[in-house]
């Protein structure tokens, strides 16, 4: 698992421990001592940790997506911390926001994902974190890309999660040959899988691989190709089993048989039923990026950072990303997870499948027209 | 015939049997069942977030059934001997909150408090003197959720105990009247006591309506969860066999509270008719 | 006496529906939420929602009067057929479920109507790969299920206070039992029919859990496209003009309905209460 540290490293790490460069958790990271003081801490024998969370109050809401946590987590937390984790689930992007717009959500944390944060920061519902109450959180350790987006005018307002990307999954006993294209979710649909799939409520991906289709912009919101993505929705709307981002349950008992997939959902289901098959559509579709933020006037806000430092430690990082399967951008993380995982196609595509993806953008969030085209297609 | 009526009730309490079995399902899924065990409902009482969420309900409910089964209750005497345009005006805001669906109440609550206390709080923050400390910040909450479940249950009062008025005998406040009684007297003596049973099932009606209501809640408790919110977030995301535990104790409950109003019922009659012999 | 109710419905009634009414005409905010302004574009647009206004305008008619079909058997068979000792347990016995929440009961019909329930059962009898989940059937079960004891007691009351010496006298005049219920039973019950069936109905039109759950996203009511509007679009000015119109049709509706029950029943005056 944890590659092994030389004499020679480890005193470079203790040295910069030392001088104060590093934080103590870094360092636990770095030179492999985390693991030992995870356990220590589990049963309750670090004075250092109990002592830092001492008073954050018993509780904290979590606001975030469908099967995105190790629960044994929260379990754990509550343990060191005395604070119960509630978990709040959303199936959209836009469902958050609207929660937070019209106030009193009650949230202390919530998981925006990358192309909404400047709206937030517009809307000034967010506020930028004191990085001094995350010890666990190193921009050094996160892929630039990836850290940068939770930055809006220099200022940290948001940490990174997870990454991933949507695609579908199908149950190939199902079907004779395993599909690769986003015309082919689309054409399945309206024929041998009628009444068998779903697609997210949320507008993004199921506007965004519907444009796909038509080989257009997962992003567009040109009105002719908004227009054309339009008709082929309507013309599947029949055929769909459910419009649905909660989709697990339906696929497990075999009454979907195909929908639209984020990567931790796929790498789930495809651990427990070997027939469910992840595919990333070859012509592109959605890369994304989820982030920790916490909401203005949240009522736990010392709990709020004290589960968001916990999120971040790599210990617990690593086994959430065991229990969910989403890519962690952390490097501190990904060097306790066991290489097969590291190493999983559902995980980590191939590059040129990944080189088609597109990161989502502001504009699709607020566009009217997206929404109104959505919902004609919900009530349709 | 009779065949037909138990068919219905199968029907009726086929999902509810559904239900309380898999609450002893002893797996993660509530729809798997993989053997009988009784963990979900020590795991209950562990769970801060229902037993918060009860909580709340409980207390909403119980105080806007007080509240509507008072108001309901004065403003149904007031109505009596109210005539003309006015009592047009008030017959038709009763008929109108009970019959506005809960999901246009709850909308229409939520953007006029957001609207209101988007113009309040700086207002309130403006004049609050900083002796005081912190200004307060009007938020949806507790007051709006009561608010909201007052409006339509307190409407249900005023119609259930405006019948039961036009039914009550007329010749005994009269007598009353005739015998010199103050109208605080009469009111206390003969009306209260004649209204009792609807002022009764006015308060049970609010309360039930309170405590089961999903979708007001939804979207005017602001950060305070109810019990249905809390369900409804659950059962989103899978329902695990916790949630049939909630439905279960919550449906015992309601039977004991049912059987032991029905025995109360049966041995007052029976004390009654004792002491009438 | 009036003072604390004219407050609620000042604050709590007539305020909301003012600033509905004012918001319909007012414009989207880019992010989301309320400019104002003066336009008709929200009522105008109203056709986008024509199929969840025509889906609740046909399923609530549907489901009342399927409620009402097997619902009054029912009440019948309590009046009539029942001895008086076992009345009072069969009555409570219908009200129990309405003490359940209806959020969890509509749960438990994803499980029964989805592939390892009914369907499955099915499959033994030589019917396959039936799919009930997720239709307008579903959604009919639902509606009719959570909604018959509203729709059995009112028809239950008026039933009870019928006068049976009526029907003695019909019988002993020569009438057969089904003369009885067509000429007697029926015109007399009634106001209970009318108020059973207008409570179903003002719930059905503002209905969004049932086909929510069982409606899998498919099945769209108004209130489905309501919370829609609110909590995914954030388009509150055009929430608010599809808010308005639903109201004004239920108000046509409720009181076209009560002219037509009250011409046909001049003896009592009828209340949806």
């Amino acid at each position: 698992m944890k590659k092994n540290i030389t004499k020679k490293e480890f005193l470079k790490e203790l040295r910069k421990y030392e001088k104060g460069s590093t934080t103590r958790r870094e360092f636990l990271g770095r030179t492999g001592l985390g693991l030992a003081t995870a356990v220590f801490s589990a049963y309750g024998l670090s004075s250092f940790g109990s002592k830092a969370n001492a008073n954050i109050g018993d509780r904290v809401v979590l606001a975030t997506w469908p099967n995105y946590h190790d629960v044994n987590n929260f379990e754990n937390f509550k343990k060191q911390t005395g604070a119960s984790v509630r978990v709040n689930v959303f199936g959209s992007n836009e469902e958050m926001l609207a929660k937070l717009q019209a106030g009193g959500s009650g949230w202390d944390v919530f998981v925006p994902t990358n192309y909404t944060i400047s709206t937030y920061v517009d809307e000034d519902l967010i506020e930028p974190l004191d990085l001094s109450k995350l010890s666990n959180y190193n921009a050094g350790s996160f892929e630039k890309r990836f850290s940068d987006a939770g930055k809006v005018n220099g200022k940290v307002y948001a940490v990174p999660k997870n990454w991933g990307t949507t695609g579908y999954v199908v149950n190939t006993k199902h079907t004779k040959k395993t599909p690769t294209t986003w015309k082919e979710f689309w054409d399945l649909t309206k024929t041998s899988f009628s009444g068998r799939t779903m697609v997210h409520d949320y507008q993004l991906t199921t506007i965004g691989n519907a444009l796909k289709y038509f080989g257009y912009s997962f992003n567009s919101v040109d009105t002719k190709e908004l227009a054309d993505a339009e008709k082929l929705l309507l013309e599947c709307k029949p055929h769909l089993f459910a419009i649905n981002s909660d989709y697990q349950p339906s696929l497990r008992n075999g009454d979907a048989w195909m929908s639209m997939c984020w990567t931790g959902d796929g790498k789930q289901l495809n651990s427990d039923l070997p027939e469910m098959t992840f595919v990333l559509g070859k012509e592109g579709g959605e890369l994304w990026s989820d982030y920790y933020a916490i909401p203005k006037g949240a009522p736990h806000r010392d709990a709020a950072y004290a589960l968001i430092n916990y999120l971040l430690d790599p210990q617990v990082n690593s086994k959430e990303v065991l229990a969910h399967g989403y890519p962690s951008a952390d490097s501190r993380t990904n060097a306790l997870l066991p290489k097969s995982l590291l190493e999983d196609p559902i995980l980590y595509p191939a590059k040129d499948l990944l080189s088609a993806l597109e990161f989502g953008a502001a504009v699709t969030l607020t566009d009217p027209n997206r929404a109104e085209l959505m919902a004609r297609f919900k009530s349709a | 015939m009779r065949l037909y009526a138990y068919l219905i009730y199968f029907f009726l309490y086929f999902p509810i049997a559904i239900i309380v079995f898999f609450s002893f399902n002893s797996g993660k899924h509530a729809s798997d069942f993989q053997g009988f065990s009784l963990k979900w409902y020590p795991k209950l009482f562990d769970n801060p977030f229902l037993i918060d969420a009860f909580n709340t309900s409980l207390m909403v409910a119980l105080i806007s059934a007080i509240l509507a089964s008072t108001f309901g209750t004065m403003a149904a005497i007031g109505l009596n001997n109210l005539k003309g345009k006015l009592r047009v005006f008030y017959d038709s805001l009763v008929y109108i909150s009970v019959m506005i669906p809960g999901i246009v109440i709850g909308i229409a609550t939520l953007i006029a408090l957001v609207t209101l206390f988007k113009f309040l709080n700086p207002l309130l923050a403006n004049i609050w003197p900083t002796s005081f400390g912190k200004p307060p910040l009007l938020n949806l909450g507790y007051v709006s959720l009561i608010g909201a479940h007052t409006l339509f249950t307190m409407s249900l009062s005023i119609l259930i105990v405006r019948s039961r008025l036009n039914g009550m005998d007329r010749n005994l406040i009269e007598a009353s009247n005739d015998l010199y009684g103050t109208p605080v007297k009469t009111f206390l003596k003969i009306t209260l006591p004649q209204l009792f049973p609807a002022i009764l099932s006015a308060f049970l009606l609010s309360f039930t309506f309170s405590f089961d209501d999903f979708i007001i809640a939804f979207f005017v408790a602001g950060s305070e969860t109810t019990l249905p919110v809390y369900v409804f977030s659950s059962i989103r995301r899978g329902v695990t066999p916790e949630i049939n535990a909630i439905a279960t104790l919550i449906l015992t409950f309601t039977i004991l509270l049912l059987l032991a109003s029905h025995l109360l019922m049966k041995y007052k009659n029976y004390s009654n008719k004792g002491s009438k012999k | 006496m009036l003072f604390p109710a004219s407050f609620w419905f000042g604050v709590m009634l007539i305020l909301p529906l003012i600033v509905i009414t004012i918001f319909s005409f007012g414009e989207r905010a880019p992010n989301g939420g309320y400019i104002p302004s003066f336009t008709f574009d929200q009522y105008l647009n109203l056709p986008a929602r024509f199929v969840a206004f025509k889906n609740t305008l046909t399923l609530a008619p549907i489901g009342t009067i399927t409620a009402l079909i097997i619902g009054y058997p029912l009440a019948y068979y309590l009046v009539f057929k029942v001895a008086d000792n076992k009345k009072n347990l069969l009555l409570i016995l219908i009200i129990i479920p309405f003490w359940t929440s209806i959020l969890i009961r509509t749960y438990a019909w994803i499980f029964i109507l989805g592939s390892k329930g009914i369907p499955n059962l099915l499959e033994y009898v030589g019917i396959e790969n039936l799919r009930l989940i997720n239709t307008s059937f579903a959604v009919l079960v639902g509606i009719v299920y959570s909604y018959l004891p509203l729709m059995v007691l009112p028809i239950y009351v008026s039933l009870e206070k019928l006068d049976k010496r009526l029907l003695e006298a019909s019988s002993d005049l020569g009438a057969s039992n089904f003369k009885n219920f067509i000429n007697i039973i029926i015109p007399l019950s009634i106001p209970g029919i009318a108020t059973g069936c207008m409570l179903v109905f003002i719930l059905l039109m503002g209905e969004f859990l049932i086909p929510a759950f069982l409606g899998g996203g498919k099945v769209f009511f108004v209130g489905n496209a309501l919370v829609d509007l609110f909590l995914q679009s954030r388009n509150w000015p055009y929430g608010s003009a599809v808010a308005c119109s639903l109201v004004i049709i239920m108000l046509i509706i409720v009181s076209i309905y009560m002219k037509f029950i009250n011409s046909k029943n001049n003896r009592e005056e009828v209340s949806i209460i």
